[in-house]
């Protein structure tokens, strides 16, 4: 197995030199291979979100590196980081931040026209991922004239349209109903699984976490310990989970 | 305590409260400034050489136009101001304030920012003032003793005007804020745009658009008579023409241009043209207002200089620069000082009601004169030779053409006589010189010099002053100068305002697009690619109501036909003034904008 991701001695502080620091990211190393569905748990403040954006090029890291498909993020400059960008790395947001003037089509053949794609190829390959994720009746539709579960699969296809090297996904069914959240993680673990979409998932949501195969736990700006799915169920992966959750309290 | 928060609020907008300001200080100090102008009591009765009535009305006309520029830019500017602090007001709101306190703070905020903005701009408006009268009156030559920069009656008006207009903003504001939800005040920027879709529809009307557009282009250029009916015709064709191109024509080009897959999968222009299609949607209502403004402004700078040309032409009116009649000293010396390329010089004797001429001094020196004739209709001028032998015969062109050049030439009975019975003749000796020059331009002030101290040696010289060609132009000149100036400003005014309307549209929108931008920065777009997209968006959103007002312009000139000999003389110049100024607004927008939506890369 390759390795797509791999975050070596990372920490993030904020505030100036001489005034009231706060260390968000307390020396964080983990590493995901390709293929993988990883989850970052954390309560609110434990980093998850500076982390997130270190991972996305977002934002830098005070000290340390990280490496997406062997590349050190850190040597690039700024028109590097938004091409990497465009290129390795999906993204799925909790408010699917699609962009509402526009179709679903359209939505999801932006990242491929941005990177230059031939005109001629972009629908074919809008259609490819529309049908795999079932969205494909909706695409003429405006994001406003369909439902959050949708909206979100567009969000997903547009991660995905241009076969990012990973998947990031942050709080992906914070503002979808519980139908919908489990529809989508279903169709994130068939993804993963059928199609060998390496995913990183931030969440705080237990059963969103069950349905991947590692969990990290991020705590206080380090990364704590780590649960493996193994050969379980999701259901049984997810008892475990609310019972170390029980016992961490 | 809710005072504490609304400072704070501003404070923490403070570059924002910073545009507004300084456009509602640069609106206020205009106003002020073309009032004074206008109404300035020196200035109207006694200084400027045309008709009175005329003038004051050609001004007021102006002044009511400035109104209503000035109007619907403080109605945007008003909704700018409004959409900076919603949020500010919601969270207020939210956090337990009652609705009729908000009301109260939203009035508060929005008539003490128009005032304060008032005052400024009126204080700032006295320099202004200053420097333009300067301007203007060395331009006119005029010699204005009491021009009056700070004058109380535009001092009142302006406030007057500016707080009505702010009270009904701030009125209009607290009904708006205290009848929408909470929620939405909050979450404003997240509402989903509905949008409809009606192609059939839109192609329909967006051909409606074209075609009143075209009738009312027509219309323009129908044969003056009916001006009664062409000015309501063309304005309501032209007018419903804009507001359903906009609304439909402009849009279905974007949509088309969207559904071309080979055009539209380039770059980020699918954004771009997604983000146009919506806009024009929300915009059609201002973009229409824009494109007339735009035209009215255009078109009163180029009908304004043209009118110069008005005095240019003039001096093709004349064949000689200037009668000289005397020799006295102060003559002769600014005689000297002119260029003359040729001189006629005739001697009489007056004689009672006679004036008697050498008729020998004739031969072959015949008086030349330019005569006026209409030719297809068209004013139109040639140069003749007044024949010698009609010069003393009653009622014909040369005696009426002649008496005119000759001090008491009208009044007194011209007689042309034989050497012999000239020299017989008793009287008083006298001559006219008719002379031209090699510059007219150049030599101008000299001639004005000279008729005048001809005029004081001898009134029988009135006659030949006033239709003297010096004497025209300096009438001809003020009266031009005067629409010229007018012209000027008022175009000036206009475009400021109009294009400041169309920058705090766009900037009103600016907090929602935040947004959009930041997600295309997160999913890989250069910061390069998005700056591209602000610049092709607004430019859009600015040249397309540009073009049209062009177009306006272009059509309506020909409504001058009537007026002016060259409508369409000298384009280029006012064209040039107003597209470097309406680059200046566009190029402006541009940053403001991107210091918003670009805020956190």
């Amino acid at each position: 197995m390759t390795e797509i991701l791999r975050v070596d001695q990372v920490t993030k502080t904020y505030g100036k030199r001489g005034e009231k620091q706060c260390q968000a990211l307390k020396g964080v190393n983990f590493a995901v291979n390709s293929g993988e569905f990883v989850a970052i748990m954390g309560a609110s403040g434990s980093g998850k979100t500076t982390l997130l954006n270190i991972l996305s090029t977002l934002d830098k890291p005070t000290t340390g590196n990280v490496f997406i498909n062997h590349q050190d993020n850190s040597t690039l400059n700024a028109n590097q980081l938004a091409d990497f960008r465009s290129k390795q790395i999906g993204f799925i947001f909790q408010d699917f931040n699609l962009l509402e003037n526009l179709t679903n089509r359209e939505n999801i053949a932006l990242p491929l026209s941005l990177r230059g794609i031939s005109p001629r190829k972009i629908d074919p390959l809008v259609d490819k991922i529309a049908t795999r994720l079932g969205i494909k009746e909706i695409l003429p539709k405006y994001p406003a004239e369909v439902s959050g579960g949708q909206k979100q699969r567009v969000a997903a296809a547009r991660a995905l349209v241009h076969e990012p090297a990973i998947l990031l996904a942050d709080e992906p069914t914070g503002a979808l109903d519980s139908k919908s959240a489990r529809e989508l993680l279903f169709t994130m673990a068939d993804l993963n699984q059928n199609d060998d979409i390496t995913t990183l998932m931030v969440t705080h949501d237990p059963f969103a976490a069950s349905f991947a195969s590692r969990i990290l736990f991020i705590k206080d700006g380090k990364i704590g310990e780590q649960m493996l799915k193994k050969g379980q169920s999701r259901q049984e992966f997810y008892h475990l989970l609310i019972d170390h959750l029980d016992t961490d309290e | 305590m809710i005072w504490k928060l609304s400072l704070t609020g501003i404070k923490s907008r403070f570059k924002d409260y910073a545009v507004l300001f300084s456009g509602l200080v640069v609106a206020s100090m205009i106003f002020y400034m073309f009032l004074t102008i206008t109404i300035n009591p020196t200035f109207i009765k006694n200084d400027i050489v045309a008709p009175s009535n005329y003038v004051r009305f050609t001004f007021g006309f102006g002044i009511v136009l400035l109104v209503i520029i000035t109007a619907i830019y403080l109605v945007y500017a008003n909704s700018f101001l409004l959409s900076m602090r919603k949020h500010d007001y919601g969270m207020y709101m939210m956090l337990g304030a009652k609705s009729t306190k908000i009301g109260a703070l939203i009035f508060l905020e929005t008539l003490i920012t128009g005032i304060l903005a008032t005052i400024v701009g009126i204080l700032l408006g006295f320099g202004l003032t200053a420097i333009v009268s300067q301007l203007l009156i060395s331009r006119l030559d005029l010699t204005v003793k009491h021009f009056a920069v700070v004058l109380p009656n535009a001092v009142i008006w302006t406030i007057i005007f500016f707080i009505l207009i702010f009270l009904f903003g701030a009125l209009k504001n607290v009904r708006k804020l205290t009848r929408t939800p909470v929620i939405e005040l909050l979450r404003d920027d997240q509402k989903p745009v509905a949008y409809k879709r009606q192609p059939v529809l839109h192609w329909i009307q967006g051909t409606l658009g074209l075609v009143l557009l075209a009738v009312g282009y027509f219309i323009l250029g129908l044969p003056g008579g009916a001006i009664l009916f062409i000015i309501p015709a063309a304005l309501v064709t032209i007018v419903a023409g804009s507001y359903f191109t906009f609304n439909a024509f402009f849009s279905a080009l974007i949509g088309f241009l969207l559904n071309r897959r080979s055009f539209s999968y380039h770059g980020i222009r699918i954004f771009t043209l997604g983000q146009l299609k919506f806009r024009l949607h929300d915009y059609t209502r201002i973009l229409t207002v824009v494109s007339l403004l735009f035209a009215l402004a255009l078109g009163a700078i180029t009908v304004g200089l043209n009118f110069s040309t008005l005095s240019e032409q003039l001096k093709g009116n004349f064949y000689y620069d200037t009668t000289i009649i005397s020799n006295s000293p102060k003559v002769m010396q600014a005689e000297n000082k002119l260029t003359i390329t040729r001189q006629q010089t005739f001697h009489y004797k007056e004689q009672g009601k006679y004036l008697y001429f050498n008729r020998s001094e004739f031969t072959n020196n015949p008086v030349k004169n330019v005569k006026f004739y209409m030719k297809n209709g068209q004013p139109a001028y040639k140069t003749i030779d007044l024949p010698t032998k009609k010069l003393d015969v009653p009622a014909t062109y040369a005696n009426n053409a002649f008496g005119a050049m000759v001090p008491n030439g009208i009044a007194k009975i011209i007689r042309l006589v034989s050497p012999e019975k000239w020299a017989a003749k008793t009287g008083q000796k006298k001559f006219v010189s008719f002379v031209n020059v090699k510059n007219f331009d150049q030599d101008y002030f000299t001639i004005l010099k000279l008729q005048k101290q001809q005029l004081k040696e001898n009134p029988a010289y009135a006659d030949i002053y006033t239709s003297s060609k010096a004497g025209s132009y300096q009438l001809i000149k003020n009266f031009s100068s005067g629409f010229e100036f007018m012209g000027f400003f008022l175009g000036f005014a206009f475009l400021t305002m109009l294009a400041s309307t169309l920058m705090f549209k766009v900037l009103s929108g600016a907090a929602s697009d935040k947004v959009r931008y930041q997600m295309l920065f997160e999913i890989g777009t250069r910061v390069k690619i998005l700056r591209q997209s602000i610049r092709n968006e607004i430019g859009v959103l600015f040249l397309l109501p540009g073009v049209l007002g062009v177009i306006d312009v272009l059509f309506g000139l020909r409504l001058f036909k009537l007026l002016l000999p060259h409508p369409y003389q000298n384009l280029w110049i006012p064209f040039t003034i107003f597209i470097v100024l309406y680059l200046i607004y566009y190029l402006l927008t541009v940053k403001l904008y991107e210091k918003i939506v670009l805020a956190h890369e």
